[in-house]
């Protein structure tokens, strides 16, 4: 009786224990970001410019995809998470998590988020209907599933006989090359440089652009860092937008950046060259204001991946702030 | 209704069966004596206790008994959450939360931070003497900065006066919150709560994880009082302790940087003055006032505090034992479920969607969970038959004449019979994502036992079998299964038959260890007896070693059939379009956490569904286990 009595005492220390500590304030800032994905403040991050100008430890883990940073961000791993797509920041709100968006982070065409065809299948943009009923790889959630279901808009396929196959980008790049998918939506430089030895893009990148498919990635900042630490997430915008700045006048140091981006020096010249980072006042005129393009996206998104647990929101601009752009 | 109920009966079971076992122990007359297996036997109402304290603790850590209990507990908790959301903020400036005051916290920091940042360029050989100086008469001008935001005499009466009037503010809501006629809402903001009201689902209903829009007058307290505290709290957070005294150093401070940087190129100078530079930015940021200026809006958010607590009444009874591990919080005007009632779908809910999606017409992205289709025999036997019998009958393929049409001939009816390209009646086959998985698994188990039992028997008994074999077993059975699966998918593809040769590596290994280790265990007794009554070699290992070995085969096959559904999953987690494991990794990505449980419980049935047949096998075929 007694062990019984013990063991169940111990469990609820377990229980109560878990919660405490995902309810404690750590002094550091864990940030979240991509590998493959190289961004200007890769260069701070790496000169720990982050950490001095906030004063306490910065912590960078990376992630293979949006959702998975939401998952961290919900269970108290994850303070600031830098770039993560819009879909899955979309997602996450849809399903009410306490998130929200401070900046953007990348504006990118489909050069770096892409849907390839294999060139074995024969299928181009013009019998792209001969999709319906073949297999497809698709990361389901992130920025390739909408840019998989745009695509198919534009190019005349209904995406609902699709068979989309759930895969992370690297394991969908080696299915096409497998000859297991007839086409494989990717983001990612490797991954897409090692599709394209086995196929070639649906749409070009012009045609997509032409076609108003582009992608957007944003900051978001879990509610409770926003209200704890405001200074900080004013900061880390700030830095984040100063590197911009230095890269946009050709003043970045590129080979830390690769270096932290695990890429090679000429892909991610590549890969940079097709981003977009947007200064503060373009981001407040242009994207978050009312009618901007970052709410249209998020409007058309969130009913896009809406279900019927997780329906879209009436309004997105409850969880977009510009307040702390600089 | 129903979960409450459910909640009695089973707290009534649980002390029914309990009362039941010890009574049965009393009464019972049983001269088993310890350590005898007969006193396992029976015990159906500890069964019933055991699913009865599953089920009980689901209900409760999902928030299920709350919710049937107390169905509007979850709006009012949400009103609460928004005043607790709205003084979070404020709350983090004083030793509410943290054990600090913010200032303080800031002020230690940022001390160790410059006296760090001097010692850094201290032991900098880089760096120019002349530099160095220039930095640490910034750095040590900077620190010499802070007083002037700490000293009472410098506070400005204007940012005073603006302290002042949000203490009063907030006493005012404090006097008020209590009273019964707060609050006093104008006609359209009573119109717009009405309106959004007559919109606003229950708790729980598909699409509304906590209803936010306040349903009773209490809620409607904490909903009122939140905007009124939200407004507090942006217009503390507008306001800087930026007197002429702090203004005067700073912009010293600020002119002599950009004296500094004025036509410094890039290099390790211009690093350092930026760094300085945010530092002091940092400083200009923070809310630092006096020690003392801030200790009545500190008292007047304690008292608030108070009274907003005594205000919650039952609810935060109800809060603490019924939200158990966590609780309703607000991000803006929305509420969610923190804690288990997150992650944790509520039985109700998870039952309601279960059934929903067990409705072939609506399944999971549009393929069923388990449903049938009809489909033509010759769909089967063509896949059965191997399509080269056509080609080794005598005679050439048809080819078309003339006329424009084809003549089949006696190849070509072969063709159409091994392809199944024929007429044929239909029969229902199975379809969906249970069985799916189910058919995965029970291909690869199959096949694990067809090819892994005999091969172990053969090991067991023959020295060259058991050499040439041993290091080949040995050596891929310790590797984890998942770690193969990158590997089996690239070479088999990403459908079936990867999965269900990987679900063959797992189970073919544990088969030939359980197998070997079955026929090696054989009394030697028994076969020496088979000997001298004059058994050929193939009739003591049908008659005598192979039953002797069935035991251990049955435990292989329970313990292959668990590692089979722990390695699909995964599987299908990398790649896969249907199947239980492709469910639950596209409900992760979409937060569906009731089909998720769903996924969960489907899986744990079935593994419990094999294992019964399975114990079901071992009573059948071998009763005479552990009597022998």
């Amino acid at each position: 009786m007694k062990k019984t009595i013990s063991l169940f005492l111990g469990s609820l220390f377990a229980f109560i224990l878990s919660a405490t500590v995902a309810y404690s304030a750590a002094n550091e800032v864990r940030v979240a970001f991509f590998l493959e994905w190289a961004t200007p403040n890769q260069e701070a991050k790496v000169k720990k410019v982050f950490d001095d100008a906030l004063g306490v430890p910065v912590k960078w883990t990376n992630f293979a995809t949006g959702g998975e940073m939401t998952e961290a961000m919900l269970s108290g791993d994850i303070d600031i998470s830098y770039s993560q797509g819009l879909t899955p920041f979309v997602n996450a709100v849809n399903a009410k998590a306490p998130i929200k968006l401070v900046d953007i982070a990348v504006t990118y065409g489909m050069g770096n988020t892409t849907c390839i065809v294999s060139n074995a299948s024969g299928i181009t943009k013009a019998n792209a209907a001969q999709l319906e009923g073949k297999k497809v790889a698709v990361p389901v959630g992130t920025m390739a599933d909408y840019v998989f279901k745009e695509t198919m808009k534009v190019v005349g396929a209904d995406a609902g006989k699709v068979s989309v196959v759930d895969m992370n980008p690297e394991d969908g790049s080696a299915a096409l090359q497998n000859g297991d998918v007839a086409m494989a939506c990717l983001f990612g430089g490797k991954s897409i440089e090692n599709a394209l030895k086995a196929g070639t893009r649906m749409l070009s990148v012009k045609e997509a652009t032409d076609a108003g498919i582009s992608g957007i990635d944003i900051t978001s900042v879990t509610n409770k860092f926003l209200k704890e630490n405001p200074g900080m997430v004013q900061t880390f915008v700030e830095i984040t937008h100063e590197y911009n700045a230095k890269f946009r006048a050709g003043k970045s140091n590129m080979n830390i950046i690769a270096k932290d981006a695990a890429m090679d020096l000429a892909g991610t010249k590549k890969q940079m060259g097709g981003f977009g980072f947007p200064d503060a006042a373009t981001i407040k005129s242009k994207y978050m204001n009312k009618g901007g393009i970052l709410m249209k996206y998020l409007d058309v998104m969130g009913n896009m991946f809406a279900t019927a647990e997780n329906p879209a929101l009436r309004n997105y601009s409850k969880v977009v702030t510009t307040k702390y752009l600089p | 209704m129903i979960t409450g109920f459910i909640t009695f009966f089973t707290i009534f079971a649980v002390v029914g069966a309990i009362l039941y076992g010890r009574r049965l122990v009393k009464t019972e007359k049983s001269d088993a004596v310890f350590g005898n297996p007969e006193r396992a036997k029976g015990g159906i109402h500890w069964v019933v206790v055991g699913s009865s304290f599953l089920l009980l603790s689901w209900l409760y850590y999902s928030w299920d008994i709350a919710k049937s209990f107390y169905p509007k507990s979850a709006n009012e908790l949400c009103q609460v959450a928004k005043v607790n959301e709205s003084l979070l903020s404020l709350k983090y400036l004083f030793p509410i939360v943290e054990r600090q005051h913010k200032s303080t916290a800031i002020i230690k920091r940022e001390n160790t931070n410059i006296e760090n940042k001097i010692i850094l360029i201290k032991n900098d050989s880089n760096l120019k003497s002349q530099d160095k100086e220039i930095f640490i008469d910034i750095l040590s001008s900077t620190k010499l900065m802070i007083p002037s935001l700490t000293d009472e005499r410098y506070l400005e009466d204007e940012t005073q006066n603006i302290i002042n009037q949000l203490t009063a503010r907030l006493n005012k809501l404090t006097e008020n919150f209590p009273k019964d006629t707060y609050p006093k809402l104008n006609e359209e903001e009573k119109y717009e709560i009405n309106e959004g009201l007559k919109k606003q689902l229950g708790w729980g209903a598909t699409g509304m994880e906590v209803p936010p829009i306040p349903e009773s007058t209490r809620g409607l307290k904490f909903h009122a009082a939140a905007a009124e505290l939200n407004s507090i709290s942006d217009e503390f957070f507008e306001m800087r302790n930026h007197n002429p005294e702090y203004l005067r150093k700073s912009e010293l401070i600020f002119s002599e940087i950009k004296e500094y940087m004025d036509g410094l190129d890039d290099g390790l100078e211009l690093d350092y003055i930026k760094d300085i530079k945010k530092l002091v930015r940092r400083i200009e940021y923070a809310s630092i006032f006096p020690p003392k200026t801030l200790d009545e809006l500190e008292r007047a958010i304690r008292s608030f505090d108070k009274v907003q607590k005594k205000e919650q009444g039952n609810l935060k009874t109800i809060d603490i034992f019924l939200f158990p591990a966590g609780t309703i919080v607000a991000s803006g005007p929305q509420c969610s479920e923190a804690g288990p009632g997150r992650w944790l779908p509520k039985p109700s809910d998870t039952f309601r969607i279960f059934g929903e999606m067990l409705k072939p017409s609506v399944g999971y992205k549009m393929i069923p969970m388990l449903w049938y289709e009809m489909m033509g025999v010759n769909r089967i036997v063509g896949f059965i038959l191997p399509d080269w019998i056509a080609d080794i009958m005598p005679g050439k393929y048809p080819v078309h004449n003339q006329s424009g049409t084809v003549d089949p001939n006696f190849k070509s009816k072969i063709l159409d019979i091994v392809t199944g390209e024929f007429e044929a009646f239909k029969i229902p086959v199975p379809t969906g994502h249970i069985w799916d998985s189910f058919l995965r698994v029970f291909l690869g188990l199959m096949l694990g036992i067809i090819l892994g039992v005999p091969l172990g028997l053969f090991m067991g008994l023959n020295r060259f079998a058991k050499g040439f074999f041993d290091p080949l077993v040995e050596l891929y059975r310790p590797v984890p299964p998942l770690a193969w699966a990158p590997l089996v998918i690239t070479v088999f593809g990403i459908d079936n038959v990867g999965k269900v040769f990987l679900l063959f590596m797992v189970s073919f290994s544990i088969m030939i260890i359980s197998a070997r280790a079955g026929a090696s265990g054989t009394q030697l007794s028994k076969i020496h007896a088979a000997h001298s009554l004059g058994a050929s070699r193939w009739q003591i290992i049908r008659e005598v070693i192979f039953p002797n070995s069935l035991p251990e085969i049955l435990t292989g096959i329970r313990v292959a059939v668990g590692m089979c559904w722990g390695t699909l999953v995964a599987a299908e987690f990398l790649a896969g379009t249907t199947g239980i494991g492709f469910v639950e990794n596209v409900a992760r990505k979409y937060m569906q956490y009731e089909v998720i449980w769903i996924t969960i419980f489907v899986m744990g049935m079935l593994g419990l569904i094999f294992d019964l047949t399975i114990r079901k096998i071992i009573d059948k075929t071998i009763p005479w286990r552990g009597k022998g």
